[in-house]
């Protein structure tokens, strides 16, 4: 299957190339016309699921929550998404081709609420049920939502990084991004966690990284030299818990500052084994898929769905990092 | 041409101009009359260029007046000196070669509709208009790039025109032109200048000042020399006071025999599109001349020998041996070496110093192991050189734009002699170059061909040609239409065998 | 480009021209004004913060520098040709994938995979150099290619994973090896102050940074000189791509896994490094100092403007315009003559 699409990928890049060289002149019907359609009318229901990233590990697991569904209600399902959280374009682009082959769902999390909205406008016209997911879409289209309350858990980060540093002292953050509806709700779940129930903890600076491992360690170094009295680091996703690791290794202060961390990878359980994490909140990423795969298939036969579907979320440190319940929703 | 007795139409009154380090002009002066050419001669450097600057506005004066017409100016930026009625052409010319002829004319100035729309139809017929008050046969729809370099040039001259110039300023109009193309240039230039305008003609070219103009300015080191007047003065006096020397005249070249003994063989040798079957040999000691008109494929043949521009038919032998040439590189490797006509595109390295541009050729001989330069030895080779050609720089570590045109050319010529070429091709080697350089020059390559050094002299000057060729190989359309010994070459048989087109107008096979 | 006066260059003042010995002053003012650009930098950043002049934050700039840093060391051969390379950015993390590729799923030594890692880079340029010079794809566009295709190709190896040392957990070592004892002076930083040095000799003292700046002060004239101008782009855009090499090796290591994602925008950040060191895009000049200073002015800036606690919006803006003041400056101090 996969390797037919390709072939038929490549094939449509050849039909591109020679039309245009103009070797295409004059010839008949190009072959890709109708391959769209094809999908859709098959027999199986088709969802196409477009998300904010894909080689990233979260995405994956997401995946592969959507595919369990889908081979447990019998649908077909593609999952794609843009090469960084950044590309906004791509995403609509791929969106746009999701609706092109007339889907019988969408599944969508937006990068921009704003850049999808004519799209999604589009989709309710046509009557194909949205439902968002993971961050969500800013909008009253889709049918629901299956998402983390980001916001609930980022409350826990901060409450379990106060019990670490027995509820006073300074603590900074380190968030992917002031834009997306996870890099707000997850500094804000944080920040007003602290300031409505900690009053001897003092936030001193909020930066940004963009999930880059990097420029995030490098950044977490900078906030470490101006609070040389800094207690505790939040790291508010994989790449930027990473990368607050990554600082505190550099600057030999494993022990003495503690770093929260969020989301899972291979690194951070790492850095949570050896002692350099406290422990981390992590989604349910497999949940995620299957919820909003799940949910599709009850909007194409017309079932009920909640506005909001939880999917969850866990604290998870050394003690239970071994646990078949966190386990199975870490992922390496 | 009979002189106006009113009072002068452009005058300038102790003009002065330094730049750090140099004092370009000092307290010249000069009046150009009504209705008449007056030519601006010295050597490179003696302030033409700053003056000319001056009066267009692109600098502004460290003291001097200027009146036209009895009004003192105060010239702020090259677009207020054209509404003055002071129009410049720059030796390079500022035309957008996508637009047309009529689209550059009027550039910055668009008839307009309703404040934004163009019409083009009215441009055109604006353009037109001009054309036929000038008596120039342009198209206005035609776009600049597709034209030739003289017709370019009266794209400009049109364009300086269309301001209603009272004055029009002229550098080096015809470096680039042929005679034929000169003639129409001073046509044009008779027409323009009435009882009411003047032309300020710049030029190198002693043999067209005496045909051009009216009176004879000359400057030197930032300087005013003398005015003459053209009809009663010897060019050689006009030399003698740019150089501050006697010439020596224009004498028949001292032709040494020229050995028989042939180190370049030429055969059939054709490109794409312009040079068809052409042969010829080179010997030992020989100098020889290409003549021709601009376009005659002179530059192209040698283009083609070096491997810059690929052959579609021919061979060459070097010493008897025939030989592949690819790349400019592998000829310096067989010690050819070609001097481009235009020293600042394909010659120099005009950002990089003297010796670095003496070595470039030959760079893999002053390389030790692991590639480090060998800077002692590149330094001595470098002022070597500099001491036998008389480079005038004041060290190797001297930028090349710094130095004069005529030292840039003999920067290039130290170049192949640190690569110890065999051929040598000059193309144009004393474009650009001042009178007193130009001997120098001359001196150099009949040096070279002593020495046994095999020389091909590419050069649109006939006199050049002339002077300086044993024998002498004409170019027409892409073909050798003669090769003349010098005894019996003559500067009109020359332009009989560059002038021979071909009768069917079949010259590309 | 570095000479020593000799008694010659006395005589030039005399002679007043201009480019002698005083332009030769000049030439190293402006050096020493770039330079003094970074100290005023720095002397206002340890004004501003208590806790920015220290010897564990300076070792943090530089630590932040170093993968940058070495970028535009090598991209800077390629910007004095006269061209650009917008591939290095993707093509290092590519080269850190392909580092993952030998130690861990192949299992070479560690010698031998970080070495493959380098050779891949040049491998990058090398073919940059071969589409640019050969089959003259303007650089802007043949760079733009592989910058995609290595993005991708990073992804499609690594399986959209990251690739972790496991067998080879030395390999970290190499950019975060603490090599003064009691000071966390990492050896990567070492090696990006030994890449300066090979940049720097390579630059100005061999044939190939002769042959550099001669493509890019007027390439006619030096094909027709008779210098083989296709090879040696084809080299300089291999030496540039071992550089690449080198980054991408560094940066997987200090994170002790190869990170198929990012390095988009690292080439931008390169690029005008060695921008704001003076090298002119259309070719022809640059020095090593400068990109140096460059890469260390945009280092300084970035740490500085976090360590103020400045928000991520303005430190954007900040370094946005100190990079078009600092062009500018640098255009007038060659203007000016």
């Amino acid at each position: 299957m996969k390797n037919r699409k390709l072939i038929t990928a490549l094939a449509g890049l050849g039909v591109v190339a020679l039309a245009m060289t103009g070797c295409a002149a004059g010839g008949g019907d190009a072959g890709g016309g109708d391959a769209g359609g094809g999908e859709a009318s098959g027999d199986k229901p088709y969802i196409a699921i477009v998300s904010k990233g894909f080689q990233h590990q979260f995405w994956q697991a997401v995946k592969q929550g959507a595919e369990e569904a889908a081979e447990e209600f019998d649908v077909e399902i593609t999952f794609e998404g843009p090469d960084t959280e950044a590309d906004v374009d791509q995403q609509i682009q791929m969106l746009q081709t999701a609706l092109d082959k007339g889907p019988d769902a969408i599944g969508f999390a937006a990068l921009d609420s704003q850049a999808a909205g004519p799209l999604l406008q589009q989709a309710k016209d046509s009557n194909i049920p949205v439902i968002a997911f993971d961050s969500g879409v800013d909008s009253d289209i889709p049918v629901t939502t299956a998402s983390t309350d980001n916001k609930a858990a980022a409350a826990e980060a901060a409450k379990q990084m106060a019990e670490l540093i027995g509820h006073a002292g300074k603590v900074a953050l380190v968030v992917h991004d002031q834009t997306s509806v996870t890099g707000v709700d997850r500094r804000d779940g944080f920040v007003e966690y602290m300031e409505e129930n900690e009053p001897d903890i003092e936030i001193v600076d909020t930066q940004y990284g963009g999930g880059d491992q990097a420029k995030s360690a490098d950044l977490a170094k900078a906030i470490i030299a101006a609070n040389p009295d800094l207690k505790g680091l939040y790291g508010s996703n994989e790449g930027s818990a990473i990368g607050v690791v990554q600082a505190v290794k550099e600057l030999d202060l494993a022990g003495k500052l503690t770093v929260v961390g969020f989301d899972s990878g291979k690194a951070q359980i790492d850095a949570i084994n050896e002692g350099l994490m406290a422990g981390a909140i992590t989604q349910n990423p497999v949940g995620i898929g299957y919820e909003t795969v799940k949910a599709a298939v009850a909007a194409i036969n017309g079932d009920k769905v909640e506005k909001t579907i939880d999917t969850g979320f866990f604290w998870y440190d050394k003690s239970n990092i071994d646990s078949e319940e966190i386990k199975a929703v870490i992922y390496e | 041409m009979s002189m106006d007795e009113r009072e002068p139409l452009l005058t300038i009154v102790g003009a002065s101009k330094s730049f750090p380090g140099v004092k370009a002009l000092q307290d010249v002066g000069l009046d150009v009359r009504h209705g008449e050419v007056l030519a601006l001669v010295g050597e490179n450097g003696a302030g033409k260029s700053t003056l000319m600057k001056l009066l267009s506005g692109i600098y502004t004066p460290d003291a001097g007046e200027f009146f036209l017409g009895g009004e003192r100016l105060e010239i702020t930026s090259p677009r207020q000196a054209q509404e003055l009625g002071i129009s410049i052409i720059h030796q390079e010319f500022n035309l957008a070669g996508d637009l047309t002829v009529a689209q550059n004319i009027f550039i910055g100035r668009e008839p307009r509709r309703a404040g934004i729309f163009l019409s083009d139809r009215e441009l055109n017929a604006r353009a037109q208009q001009l054309f036929d008050r000038l008596g120039l046969a342009l198209d206005p729809r035609q776009r600049v790039g597709e034209l030739t370099v003289a017709r370019q040039q009266m794209v400009e001259i049109a364009k300086a025109l269309s301001f209603n110039a009272k004055v029009l300023i002229m550098d080096e109009p015809t470096a680039a032109l042929n005679d034929l193309e000169v003639a129409t240039l001073f046509d044009l230039i008779r027409r323009f200048t009435t009882p009411d305008t003047g032309v300020i003609y710049i030029s190198h070219r002693m043999d067209e000042l005496k045909v051009i103009s009216d009176r004879i300015t000359v400057l030197r080191d930032g300087r005013y020399i003398d005015t003459l007047d053209t009809d009663s003065t010897d060019m050689r006096e006009v030399i003698s006071l740019m150089v501050g020397r006697e010439i020596t005249g224009e004498a028949r070249p001292q032709v040494t025999d020229a050995g028989t003994d042939v180190v370049l063989s030429v055969s059939g040798l054709s490109t794409k599109g312009v040079l068809s079957d052409v042969s010829f040999e080179l010997c030992r000691g020989e100098i020889l001349g290409f003549a021709g008109l601009m376009g005659a494929g002179r530059t192209e043949v040698a283009r083609a020998i070096v491997g810059a521009d690929p052959k579609s038919a021919g061979t060459i032998e070097l010493a008897g041996k025939p030989v592949r040439i690819d790349s400019p590189a592998v000829a310096a490797k067989l010690g050819i070496g070609y001097l481009s006509e235009d020293r600042k595109a394909y010659g120099v390295l005009l950002e990089r110093d003297v010796k670095e541009n003496i070595v470039l050729s030959s760079l893999p001989e002053f390389t030790a192991a692991l590639g480090f330069m060998k800077p002692a030895a590149i330094e001595a080779k470098a002022s070597e050189l500099v001491t036998a050609l008389s480079i005038k720089t004041p060290s190797t570590s001297q930028l090349v734009k710094n130095l004069s045109g005529g030292n840039q050319q003999k920067v290039v010529i130290a170049k192949w002699l640190v690569k110890d070429c065999d051929v040598l091709i000059f193309d144009e080697p004393t474009r650009g170059i001042d009178v007193g350089a130009k001997d120098e020059i001359y001196a150099l390559l009949n040096a070279l061909a002593a020495q046994g050094k095999a020389i091909i002299m590419i050069s649109s000057e006939l006199p050049e040609v002339l002077r300086m060729s044993h024998r002498i190989a004409v170019m027409c359309e892409g073909r050798l239409t003669a090769i003349l010994d010098n005894a019996d070459a003559t500067q009109e048989n020359i332009m009989d065998y560059a002038t021979r087109f071909s009768a069917e107008g079949t010259v590309m096979a | 480009m570095t000479t020593t006066p000799t008694a010659s260059d006395t005589a030039s003042t005399e002679t007043g021209r201009p480019g002698g010995l005083v332009g030769r002053l000049r030439g190293q003012l402006q050096q020493l004004l770039a330079f003094a650009s970074l100290i005023i930098i720095v002397a206002f950043f340890a004004f501003a913060s208590p806790h920015f002049f220290t010897t564990s934050n300076i070792t943090s700039i530089l630590v932040a520098a170093t993968v940058t840093g070495i970028l535009a060391l090598g991209t800077t051969f390629v910007i004095i040709t006269g061209g650009i390379d917008l591939s290095i950015g993707t093509g290092m993390i590519l080269c850190g994938v392909m580092a993952g590729v030998f130690l861990t799923f192949w299992g070479w030594p560690l010698w031998a995979g970080v070495l493959g890692a380098i050779l891949f880079g040049g491998l990058i340029g090398f073919v940059n150099g071969f589409n640019v010079a050969i089959l003259k794809i303007p650089p802007f566009i043949a760079t733009l290619a592989t910058m995609l295709i290595a993005a991708g190709l990073a992804l499609v190896i690594s399986g959209t994973k990251p690739i972790y040392f496991k067998e080879t957990p030395d390999f970290q070592a190499i950019m975060n090896l603490s090599i003064i004892p009691g000071m966390r002076f990492p050896l990567g930083v070492a090696i990006f102050i030994l890449m300066m040095i090979i940049a720097a000799v390579l630059l100005s003292r061999t044939i190939f940074g002769r042959y550099t700046y001669s493509i890019g002060s007027n390439e006619a004239a030096t094909a027709l000189s008779g210098v083989n101008v296709n090879k040696w782009k084809i080299i300089i855009y291999t030496v540039s791509g071992l550089f690449v090499g080198v980054a991408g090796v560094l940066a997987a290591s200090r994170l002790s896994s190869a990170q198929p994602t990012g390095g988009l925008g690292l080439e931008l950040e390169a690029i005008a490094a060695v921008v704001i060191g003076g090298t002119s895009l259309s070719g022809g000049k640059g020095s090593i100092v400068g990109t140096v200073i460059g890469a260390l002015i945009m280092a300084v800036l970035t740490n500085g403007l976090r360590i103020m606690s400045i928000p991520q919006e303005w430190q954007s803006v900040a370094v946005g315009t100190v990079i078009l003041i600092a062009v500018y400056l640098d255009m007038l101090r060659r203007r000016g003559r």
